[in-house]
């Protein structure tokens, strides 16, 4: 059966804004940051989607290629969170403000 | 297209006597610490081997005729028809001889004046420096050259009246004198410009070549500018008043500087003017009457000053005035006599005075004097024949040049100019006799001073009386016999001979029959002469004046004249009229220009770029959650955008 191209455009807009929503609300790093990798993959699933859909390998690429900068990434994003808050107990990026203006 | 006066080549001779004062300076600035005292005999020797090669280089100077009379050697070429050279013909040769020559009595002299000054070798560097600047100015070939002398001597005058620099007065007066002889230097700069803008060259052949061709509006404004240069250095009113403060240097400085050759510039420019002059009536009248007035404004103002020095540079100033009279009215050879024998007797003067300033340790003032024939009679001698010469004695240098200019007036049809000048030598000898009589009869009316000065000799090492009084000695000659040697016999005598290649035959120049004829004019003068020295007798030399002397004098100066003790009120009104309306402005550009609109802009510049910072910062809160909101907040701008863009497509 073919799985018909709204229903990839509305999963992928789904899993987006769980992770918008996880980025804006939640004050916990380690769950911003796999809210960053919700987002990455919702756009992941629309390129793939629609690579099959024109049948055009270019869209199956772009996603391998924002898997490994997704996966970087992460590396350098739990580095930094670790150093970040490594004095500390808790983790909450709100604490974080020495760059404000 | 050689317009150049003078015959072109190379002269050595003049090339070394022009650089041989520059290398004294250098020197003495560069090891004076070294040299001490040395650094003055090598100053006066370089100057005194100036003036050997100025007098070897007489043939150069009077060579060729017309337009290529005098001696001619390029210098440097800068742009097309701007080239430099220098020129030696009769005219810079008689300043050539004065400066060098006269310098060099004067420098030695200053060897014992400034004996025991700790800054003795600087000094002596200034001095050279003065005479290479004042060399610079009488053998540049061209405008540009002459205004960079101008400066110069401007400069060494500006160093060496602050030579003593820890008193306040000395700077002031350094300052001031600076000052007007700028106003005098843009004048000249205002000259230039015209002139190139009007001939396209600055070389004195090719702008004398041209005058006749030049409208008379032109012409006159060239003349009225390069005569505000010659005022200002010459002294001339209204820019006069800082020549009496000048006293305040070395009496050495004021002999050499302030009398014989610096502020005689005014009358070499006239005189190397004299084509532009020529063709000029307007100009001829101007600076006539300027000169005549200078004269008496300056004469009176010296019969009402105390202060030796004083009375000698009002004086300086008033003779000054006669020759800028003559050399303005087109009595050339008349007005370049009273300079050359001027420069004698006032150098006398000065540096006679400087004997009894120096003898009596520093006192200037001369009710404090008196007695001096008995005690100091080698200077009483100098100033006096000094005196008959400056007043114009018939026998002595003054009597031939000062009748030569006063008669040049008439001939040139300025009737007023020559009355003027009649009354004026009258004030004069008043003067000048008054100072005589004040400062060496009587009895010594400064006990105080005399003590100090019996004392003084203890403290600090003097240089043998002779090299002070023998230069001194050296000048009584040429400023008694000068005259008559060179300046006798009218149309005939060697100084209008020597002079006709220059300026062209007098009658030629000279309205056809004065009124008056010269022997009556001698008369004139001589009569005024008489009448001033018999009251400066009545007042100051009768048997009763002398013994009630003290009284007298008190009696004068407390009823001086409140016009006299303000000196005309001429640095009154500069000080009203510039001076303050100057400070005023500044006043005000400070108080409202400067916080308002300058600073205000910058200002406000600042404010607003401040209130932008302030403004963007309020975005930057540090919170990634805001930093997230934004992005997420202006992405769905976009997509809302690009869906409504859909929708209406």
């Amino acid at each position: 059966m073919v799985v018909p191209i709204g229903d990839y455009v509305a999963l992928a807009a789904v899993i987006f804004f769980i992770g918008v929503f996880g980025v804006i609300v939640r004050r916990n790093p380690l769950i911003m940051l796999m809210s960053i990798e919700l987002m990455l993959n919702a756009g992941n699933l629309l390129l793939v989607a629609f690579a099959r859909l024109w049948l055009q390998n270019a869209g199956q690429i772009f996603a391998f290629i924002v898997i490994t900068v997704a996966a970087a990434e992460a590396a350098i994003g739990l580095a930094i969170i670790v150093t970040t808050f490594r004095p500390e107990r808790f983790v909450d990026v709100d604490d974080v403000r020495s760059l404000h203006g | 297209m050689s317009h150049s006066l003078g015959v072109t080549g190379t002269y050595p001779l003049v090339l070394t006597l022009w650089l041989l004062p520059l290398l004294g300076a250098i020197i003495c600035w560069a090891f004076g610490p070294q040299l001490r005292t040395m650094s003055g005999w090598l100053a006066s020797a370089l100057v005194g081997i100036s003036f050997v090669l100025a007098v070897a280089s007489w043939s150069d100077a009077t060579q060729g005729a017309g337009g290529t009379l005098g001696a001619h050697q390029p210098l440097a070429s800068w742009l097309p028809g701007f080239d430099f050279g220098l020129l030696l013909d009769p005219l810079s040769l008689i300043w050539t001889f004065i400066i060098t020559g006269v310098g060099f009595l004067i420098v030695f002299y200053s060897i014992g004046y400034m004996d025991g000054d700790r800054a003795f070798a600087r000094f002596f560097a200034y001095m050279s420096f003065f005479v290479f600047a004042m060399l610079t100015l009488v053998l540049s070939d061209n405008f540009i050259g002459l205004l960079v002398g101008w400066g110069l001597v401007g400069l060494a005058s500006y160093f060496l009246i602050g030579f003593w620099f820890e008193r306040q007065s000395a700077v002031a007066a350094a300052r001031k004198a600076f000052v007007i002889n700028v106003v005098g230097d843009v004048g000249m700069m205002f000259a230039i410009f015209l002139i190139v803008a009007n001939v396209h060259s600055i070389n004195f052949g090719a702008v004398f070549a041209a005058a006749p061709a030049l409208s008379a509006g032109v012409l006159f404004a060239i003349c009225v500018t390069l005569f505000i240069g010659a005022a200002a250095k010459s002294a001339q009113i209204p820019l006069h008043t800082w020549l009496p403060d000048a006293m305040e240097g070395p009496t050495p400085v004021s002999a050499l500087i302030h009398a014989a050759t610096m502020v005689t510039a005014g009358v070499y420019l006239v005189a190397r003017c004299a084509p532009l002059w020529d063709h000029s009536h307007g100009a001829q009248l101007l600076v006539g009457g300027i000169g005549a007035a200078t004269a008496l404004v300056g004469a009176i103002l010296g019969t009402a000053q105390w202060d030796i020095k004083r009375i000698l540079a009002y004086s300086t100033m008033s003779q000054i005035g006669y020759m800028i009279m003559g050399v303005g009215v087109g009595a050339y050879e008349g007005g370049i006599a009273h300079f050359f024998a001027h420069a004698f007797f006032k150098a006398q003067l000065f540096l006679g005075a400087g004997l009894i300033i120096h003898a009596l340790a520093d006192e200037q003032d001369i009710r404090a004097m008196g007695g001096l024939r008995r005690r100091m009679p080698f200077a009483f001698w100098v100033m006096l024949t000094a005196v008959l010469s400056i007043c114009g004695v018939p026998g002595f240098s003054g009597f031939f040049s000062k009748d030569a200019v006063i008669y040049g007036a008439l001939q040139h049809g300025h009737p007023w100019v020559y009355a003027t000048d009649i009354v004026t030598a009258g004030i004069t000898a008043y003067y000048m006799f008054r100072l005589l009589f004040v400062a060496f009869l009587g009895e010594y009316r400064g006990e105080a001073a005399q003590a100090h000065a019996a004392a003084e000799p203890a403290h600090r090492p003097h240089a043998p009386a002779w090299i002070m009084n023998a230069p001194v000695a050296v000048l009584i000659a040429p400023s008694v016999a000068i005259g008559a040697v060179l300046m006798f016999g009218g149309e005939n005598s060697p100084w209008q001979r020597f002079f006709a290649p220059l300026f062209g035959a007098t009658s030629s120049r000279a309205i056809a029959l004065p009124p008056v004829s010269e022997g009556v004019t001698t008369l004139l003068v001589f009569i005024t002469v008489i009448i001033g020295f018999a009251i400066a007798w009545q007042r100051y030399a009768t048997r009763s004046a002398q013994a009630d002397a003290v009284a007298r004098l008190r009696r004068e100066s407390e009823r001086m004249p409140a016009l006299l003790t303000n000196l005309l009120y001429f640095d009154w009104l500069i000080e009203r009229l510039f001076v303050r309306p100057a400070q005023q402005l500044g006043a005000l550009f400070g108080r409202v220009l400067d916080p308002h609109v300058f600073d205000g802009a910058v200002r406000d510049l600042v404010y607003w770029a401040r209130w932008l910072g302030t403004l963007v910062r309020s975005f930057q809160t540090g919170l990634v959650r805001a930093y997230a909101l934004i992005l997420v907040a202006g992405a769905a701008c976009f997509i809302v955008y690009y869906a409504v863009a859909a929708g209406v497509r």
